[in-house]
């Protein structure tokens, strides 16, 4: 049981940075947005900057922000009445 | 911190691997968990977790006090005095002033009333709902005070269940935090299923149908017709349950995987055929809390029918003014009171329906009372009145998606409860890391298909 369900955690923690490749600037606007913590956000806002400008020269742009707007345009969802 | 934020993925997938690591030390575990809950409840306000801890403690101090010989009726009373007192305050300080102060200027006793305004903490009623099932529990002989102030900090302030419940019973939940479930294949589907349902619920249909329909409809009943004004009414009733019963589902599916179970909150309650069945399957926590709670002690079912009817439309005005500080919920919940006591008397005369018609009347009766429950004031509830009994549509046609959300909201109420558990039996037999996908996949696409930016649970306000 202990064993699944370390396996179960790993793959969800295993998604997360592929959630964040796939994201754009989520996670940065996410961390920019974090109340000041002193210097434990830094430390997150100095590491995710790094980290996306590595992201940026993969040259995945926003998988996630094309698929919210193709959705979006295919359901008619968001539009006001 | 609301559930569905990435600042909640991100905050659940650091408790859940801390929970992991800890797992088999229950100290540890009480302890981070503990902690986790005032982390969660700090990102809204940090000094409000001063409040919690202090109810957590009276709850605690009572606790150990209650079942002395001699000592539960007094403990009782200033304990409950104590928890009520403070909700009082927080919750009803600014409506009972505004009301004085509306009372006074009619009275042509106007005064200028220094009064800053108190600030509602978030949850404040779910938190002190459990310290005083806590108490009260003890006092019953139900369970056993913990010594432990933590074991009582963790039952008090379990992050999943903190801000909008379900209020979960001491007698019920004490036992698991010594002997949690670990959650195996099945418990692990059924969590993944209630996590995704419930963001579907509250992400795609709640918010959208209060965009794209409700919010507009209620801000200008003016400018809409009857045909609009009945649709943003229906779309209000699917609003707040997919809002609702979206939360309970995320909350109870997030306890599951961290080891807890939660009674379920909602039983597809546009279902019911009477009244009484409605309050069955709707908020099913709070229902069951205000009859064990208020209405039993109160006299219940005992004594004449005049005096249980009173009881009834007592009980219901106090859960009316449990949702809020405003004449409205006063009204709603006193509608439901009248409601309930009106039923009975028919069932008493004899008097039944053919179930399908019992399910109808019953929507009608929820349906109509939504009207001030939603309203902001009572002009807007006579103005939304009026469009609702108005001939002529002016305002624009509903578009296609809203219709499709409603009646997926509504479908949602009525699916055979076999087709969830044949899908928890599928996603059982997913193997581990099959299942985290599942959850990662379905959050991520649910998340694209919803609105940019956070919209705040409706039962958060109360």
């Amino acid at each position: 049981m202990r064993q699944h369900m370390t396996v179960f955690t790993l793959t969800l923690w295993l998604c997360l940075p592929v959630a964040w490749l796939l994201s754009g600037q989520r996670f940065l606007d996410w961390a920019y947005a974090m109340p000041d913590l002193g210097r434990v956000d830094d430390t997150i806002l100095t590491i995710l900057d790094r980290a996306d400008a590595w992201r940026a020269t993969l040259g995945l742009g926003d998988p996630f922000g094309d698929m919210r707007a193709a959705l979006h345009r295919a359901t008619g969802l968001g539009a006001r009445p | 911190m609301v559930f569905p934020t990435l600042e909640f993925v991100l905050f659940f997938a650091v408790v859940l691997a801390l929970n992991l690591a800890v797992d088999g030390h229950s100290g540890w575990r009480k302890a981070m968990l503990v902690a986790a809950s005032y982390v969660f409840y700090a990102a809204w306000d940090p000094r409000m977790t001063l409040l919690m801890a202090a109810m957590t403690a009276l709850a605690w101090g009572a606790g150990l006090l209650v079942r002395r010989p001699g000592w539960t009726r007094p403990v009782l009373i200033i304990a409950i005095a104590g928890f009520l007192g403070t909700l009082g305050y927080f919750k009803y300080a600014n409506f009972f002033m505004l009301s004085l102060g509306q009372l006074l200027a009619t009275l042509g006793l106007e005064r200028d009333m220094a009064w800053a305004g108190v600030v509602l903490p978030v949850g404040i009623s779910f938190y002190i709902f459990h310290g005083i099932s806590y108490v009260v529990d003890i006092a019953r002989g139900k369970v056993e005070a913990r010594r432990n102030p933590v074991d009582v900090a963790f039952y008090i302030g379990f992050f999943p269940h903190l801000v909008a419940g379900p209020i979960v019973r001491a007698a019920d939940f004490l036992p698991q935090i010594d002997r949690p479930t670990p959650p195996g294949p099945a418990l692990r589907a059924e969590a993944v299923l209630l996590i995704l349902t419930g963001l579907f619920k509250k992400m795609v249909i709640a918010n959208y149908l209060a965009v794209m329909l409700v919010d507009p409809v209620f801000a200008w009943p003016e400018g809409h017709g009857a045909a609009m004004a009945w649709a943003a009414l229906l779309g209000y009733a699917v609003q707040i349950y997919c809002d609702f019963s979206g939360y309970s589902d995320i909350a109870i599916g997030v306890a599951l995987l961290l080891g807890y179970r939660f009674k379920a909150n909602f039983n597809q309650p546009y279902r019911a055929a009477s009244l009484q069945e409605f309050w069955r399957r709707w908020h099913i926590s709070l229902s069951s809390f205000i009859r064990d709670y208020l209405y039993i002690p109160l006299g219940g079912n005992r004594g004449s029918a005049w005096r249980q009817a009173a009881v009834l439309f007592f009980t219901m005005t106090i859960a009316g003014l449990w949702h809020g500080a405003a004449w409205t919920f006063i009204l709603w919940g006193a509608l439901h009171g009248a409601g309930l006591a009106a039923e009975r008397a028919g069932r008493a005369a004899g008097l039944r329906l053919p179930r399908p018609l019992a399910i109808l009347a019953t929507f009608g009766f929820v349906l109509l009372l939504w009207l001030p429950f939603r309203a902001h004031g009572s002009a807007n509830a006579l103005a939304m009145f009026d469009a609702l009994t108005a001939g002529t549509d002016t305002g624009p046609a509903l578009a296609p998606v809203v219709l499709v959300l409603l009646a997926l909201g509504l479908l949602m109420n009525f699916l055979p409860l076999s087709w969830r558990d044949a899908t928890i039996s599928g996603t059982a037999r997913v193997p581990a890391a099959g299942q985290a996908l599942i959850l990662a996949a379905g959050t991520m696409f649910l998340f694209a298909l919803s609105q940019e930016g956070t919209a705040p649970f409706i039962y958060f306000q109360f």
